[in-house]
């Protein structure tokens, strides 16, 4: 190996030859994570989410039609023309619905899943404070992960009644102990290794070692969830606008658009298309690049 | 057909490369033209330092190479071409012909199953053994290896044998099919000294008793002196030097055999000569009044019972003075309690009996602000510095950390004075903007020295900080920190289990055992005329790198 060779020959020679060539490798290896998002699974990923996102933001210029808009005469007409995919029962453009309610799921995904992550990350750190506020924290956390996130949902919403709020509310309660649980055991792991100790022992304080050594090493694991809490994020708001308890119609949404087609799955099939697609290429989007992040973390 | 006079093992031109997309890449010929011969009954050592490739060749010739490497030439194991062999070939050559002792003990037994069934299993998989007749041959290779009872201890766990005892019911599987080679792969490395002794003659033995052929893989020196018929010298991935052990460590040829010969520490030459301790200590100290930096009295450790696992007394009326300037040398096996007794200097750990006092405060008796100031003149150097470096800092963060920590000084003077620090560890100041991972094993040892000296500590607590570097670089790291020593003034304590390390760094020397210091003195007179009954086996036992005096003091060792 080369660092034999030169301890072996070096009379203190200012700069080893190995030296040189650290700086090429930086960027990969500063960036591991994102740059595993430059290429195979995670540069497909990137796309679909990518051009799907553009969609959702150029709504307006994709489509002539408001979402809410009934079109005379247009009743279920099939794609093409000017419907690209058709027209609902309400005589509405399906296109523009699925456009505009992209947006919808992404906005309560872009919302929900960094509040749900931020408020794990804290309640991870704080359960590892103390024994007792390990117990309290984890306790609690095995309560809102007995109860499926759906039925919280639907429990929710009938408190408090349907809409996107609601859909952000317990994707937040569902997110938080997932985190939570992945930011405690990291912490945990991390307090034991060498470099943590040896900051102790040199005076550092909790405060330091949490904010120079913990947190840093357990962002990496958390970035890897994060893309598959977006994907799951995009399914519950789906889903729960499917039931009715999500966002509320007439407001457009992928999962409402796809409720509505369900009537008419046997006599107009291509209703549903559109819009499925959208959601499983959202999910599927965002499941591709936690793939990738998570094997690059891994090495 | 096989004649008599065939050697057992004759590796030719024997090239390892790595698959180039692979994941060891960097190591695209990882063995080039090896060439090796074993005669029947013979003890061949392949020496080298990590990435010589000693491994590597070693598992080649059972055909035993990690995904990804391929080998190329030819190795003829028994009369069988091994290289490029389909698996049914290979398997009737594992066990029959060749069988591998592992480094690792503890990972090389089932933890889940007895070492009889083990043993069984093993023995059955040659064909000709009933359950019973196995049984029986698993109880005369627990015999052969010299396993007390071995009748009794079929039925025990490997959790409940000793580490040198696992060790030895490897080396029992490995018999199991009757091979003429063993193939060991630094059989002894995790072992304390005096297991290692045990193993070694218990090795040899095998030999004479059975003629099998022994091929041992290692870095120690001492170990090659002590076993060794022949040496082959690896280093990049080719042999530097082949020789009879006497000749190599009398007159080695390779220039880099030498280098490697003068780097290993020797117990059995006095210490060169150490910078003063007491001069340092007056620099230290105008006053003129000796404080000690350290001072223990009669300290003890004690780990509370927890569930169903009794209390531990790590460390035992234990009672130390270090004063300024000197090094005070630690030794022990593992389970001596020299860790804690490190964690103990440090501050980390509070005695459950006994006073502390580290640079004449009692740690028990300050706040926070002052305990955080005493921290600032004591420092750690951790045993492996790969694991205490952050790999996401830079090397400038790390020095730095200290200065950082204790706002020891503004964001020009932390530069200024990490640069001086890794000027004094003699890395380059372009080293700084590195992270750990680009660093070799020296390189960052040195990394942490250079962390430890940042606030000027007066008393720095070394945990076994060469342990992980081969033995060039670990000379060269305490040659380093004589010289440190000399500049700082600092006082240490050097944990080390190597004897000879300590020897050559140590003004004085603490002996531990289950918890106790069983002797202390200056070092040349503990190690050169133990007064213990424990300190004479620990001393006798550590294999000296010279064949000559080596196989004189086992052979004096074995008849008393």
């Amino acid at each position: 190996m080369s660092e034999l060779s030169h301890q072996l020959q070096l009379t203190e020679e200012p700069s080893g030859p190995d030296l040189g060539l650290g700086a090429r490798g930086h960027w990969r290896q500063r960036h591991r994570l994102l740059s595993s998002l430059t290429r195979g699974q995670g540069l497909a990923g990137v796309g679909m989410i990518g051009v799907i996102v553009l969609v959702g933001l150029l709504a307006p210029l994709l489509t002539p039609w408001h979402p809410v808009q009934q079109i005379p005469g247009s009743h279920l007409v099939p794609p093409g023309g000017d419907h690209l995919f058709g027209t609902d029962q309400l005589s509405r453009d399906i296109a523009s619905r699925v456009f505009y309610g992209i947006r919808a799921s992404l906005l309560v995904a872009v919302v929900a899943v960094p509040a749900g992550t931020l408020l794990g990350v804290l309640v991870g750190v704080v359960a590892t404070w103390h024994p007792l506020s390990d117990l309290l924290t984890q306790r609690v956390f095995d309560l809102v992960l007995a109860f499926p996130a759906l039925i919280l949902g639907i429990l929710l919403s009938v408190v408090a009644g349907p809409g996107m709020l609601t859909v952000i509310v317990v994707i937040v309660i569902a997110e938080t102990p997932i985190v939570g649980r992945l930011v405690r055991s990291q912490v945990l792991r991390v307090r034991e290794l060498s470099y943590v100790d040896t900051a102790q022992v040199m005076g550092a304080g909790g405060g330091w070692v949490l904010r120079r050594h913990v947190l840093p090493n357990v962002l990496e694991p958390i970035g890897v969830h994060v893309a598959l809490a977006f994907s799951g994020a995009i399914f519950a708001e789906s889903a729960m606008s499917f039931l009715g308890l999500g966002v509320r119609p007439p407001a457009p949404s992928l999962g409402g658009v796809i409720a509505d087609s369900l009537l008419y799955l046997e006599v107009r099939p291509w209703f549903a298309l559109a819009p499925l697609t959208v959601v499983v290429a959202l999910s599927v989007g965002f499941y591709l690049i936690a793939q990738a992040l998570g094997k690059a973390s891994r090495g | 057909m096989v004649e008599s006079t065939a050697p057992l093992l004759r590796i030719k031109d024997l090239a390892i490369t790595f698959d180039p997309s692979g994941p060891r890449s960097d190591r695209a010929h990882a063995v080039a033209g090896l060439d090796l011969e074993i005669d029947p009954g013979e003890i061949v050592a392949l020496v080298g330092e990590s990435g010589s490739g000693k491994s590597l060749t070693a598992r080649a010739v059972l055909g035993l190479l990690p995904e990804g490497a391929r080998a190329e030439g030819s190795v003829v194991l028994g009369g069988t071409e091994v290289v490029g062999s389909d698996e049914r070939t290979l398997n009737k050559l594992r066990g029959g012909i060749a069988a591998m002792v592992f480094q690792e003990p503890q990972t090389a037994l089932n933890p889940v199953q007895t070492i009889g069934r083990q043993l069984v299993d093993a023995v059955r998989l040659r064909p000709g053994f009933s359950s019973a007749t196995a049984r029986a041959r698993a109880i005369e290779l627990l015999r052969a290896v010299e396993i007390p009872e071995p009748e009794r201890r079929l039925v025990w766990y490997p959790h409940q044998l000793s580490g040198g005892q696992k060790q030895r019911v490897v080396i029992a599987l490995a018999l199991s099919g009757s091979p003429r080679l063993i193939i060991a792969d630094e059989p002894t490395t995790a072992l304390d000294v005096t297991v290692q002794a045990e193993i070694l003659a218990l090795l040899r033995r095998l030999r004479d008793e059975t003629g099998t052929a022994i091929l041992i893989i290692t870095h120690n020196m001492g170990v090659v002196a002590d076993l060794a018929d022949r040496v082959v010298v690896l280093r990049d991935g080719g042999v530097v030097e082949h020789a009879e052990v006497e000749t190599l460590f009398r007159s080695p040829t390779a220039e880099y055999t030498q280098h490697l010969l003068a780097a290993v520490p020797r117990l059995d030459v006095p210490p060169a000569d150490l910078a003063d301790a007491s001069s340092a200590a007056d620099a230290r100290a105008p006053g003129g009044e000796e404080v000690a930096l350290l001072d223990l009295d009669r300290v003890s450790v004690q780990y509370p019972a927890r569930g169903r696992r009794a209390a531990f007394r790590a460390l035992d009326g234990v009672s130390l003075r270090l004063t300024a300037g000197e090094v005070l040398g630690l030794v022990g096996e593992s389970g001596s309690g020299k860790t804690t007794l490190g964690r103990v200097a440090l501050g980390a750990t509070a005695p459950s009996e006994g006073s502390v006092r580290l640079l004449g405060h009692d740690p028990r008796s300050l706040d926070r602000s002052e305990l955080r100031a005493l921290r600032r003149g004591i420092a750690l150097v951790p045993q492996d510095p790969a694991a205490s470096l952050d790999p996401r800092w830079t090397i400038q963060d790390c020095v730095a950390e200290p200065l950082v920590v204790h706002r020891a000084a503004d964001v020009a003077g932390v530069r200024r004075r990490v640069a001086e620090l890794l000027d004094a560890v003699h890395l380059p100041a372009a080293v700084a903007r590195r992270r750990p991972a680009e660093l070799s094993g020296g390189q960052r040892q040195r990394v942490a020295l250079a962390r430890a000296l940042a606030l000027s500590p007066r008393l720095v607590v070394a945990d076994e900080p060469t342990s992980a570097l081969d033995v060039s670089v670990q000379a060269r790291v305490l040659e380093l920190f004589n010289e440190l020593r000399a500049e700082f003034g600092f006082a240490a304590l050097f944990i080390s289990h190597d004897l000879a390390v300590i020897n050559e760094i140590a003004h004085r020397v603490a002996v531990l055992h289950a918890g106790q210091v069983v002797e202390t003195g200056p070092t040349g007179t503990v190690f050169g005329d133990p007064a213990g009954d424990y300190t004479r086996r620990l001393v006798a036992a550590v294999p000296i790198p010279d064949p000559a005096i080596q196989r004189r003091s086992a052979v004096s060792s074995s008849t008393r």
